[in-house]
């Protein structure tokens, strides 16, 4: 195990776990600047990482979906294809 | 709504009422790996409950 693509969609959702843990914490602290900035400085590197990912492989949500030959959405796999982990 | 600290206000809080003490943030895991498996980015909350019994 532990292709590139495995290990990038993963790291992917351990980021998203992270942001989501942080989404919690803010939703009740919702003046904490310190939560924000690792909230800002997380969120950017998750973006970036669907980013390379949609470009490498495919798009995982219909924003990163921009085709030009073809429809990479509609040429994803599906997930219950079990590509998405 | 006022914010009371316990320490300092210990009157001022009804009795036989439960309080939950008000999350600071302070550190989170850096090893973000780490924080994913034990379910929490936050030290503090990382308990080893069991879902069956306190240990």
């Amino acid at each position: 195990m532990g292709n590139n693509k495995d290990q990038l969609l993963r790291d992917i959702g351990i980021v998203g776990f992270v942001l989501t843990d942080l989404s919690l914490y803010l939703d009740t602290h919702p003046f904490d600047r310190n939560a924000m900035e690792y909230f800002n400085h997380y969120n950017r590197i998750k973006h970036q990482m669907e980013k390379e990912f949609s470009m490498k492989y495919f798009p995982l949500t219909i924003n990163m979906a921009e085709s030009n030959k073809e429809w990479r959405w509609g040429m994803a796999p599906l997930p219950w294809e079990g590509e998405c982990g | 709504m006022q914010d009371y600290l316990y320490d300092n206000n210990i009157d001022k809080f009804p009795v036989a009422m439960a309080y939950v003490p008000w999350q600071r943030f302070d550190k989170m895991y850096d090893d973000l790996e780490k924080a994913f498996c034990a379910g929490t980015i936050f030290p503090e909350l990382d308990k080893p409950f069991t879902g069956r019994r306190c240990v």
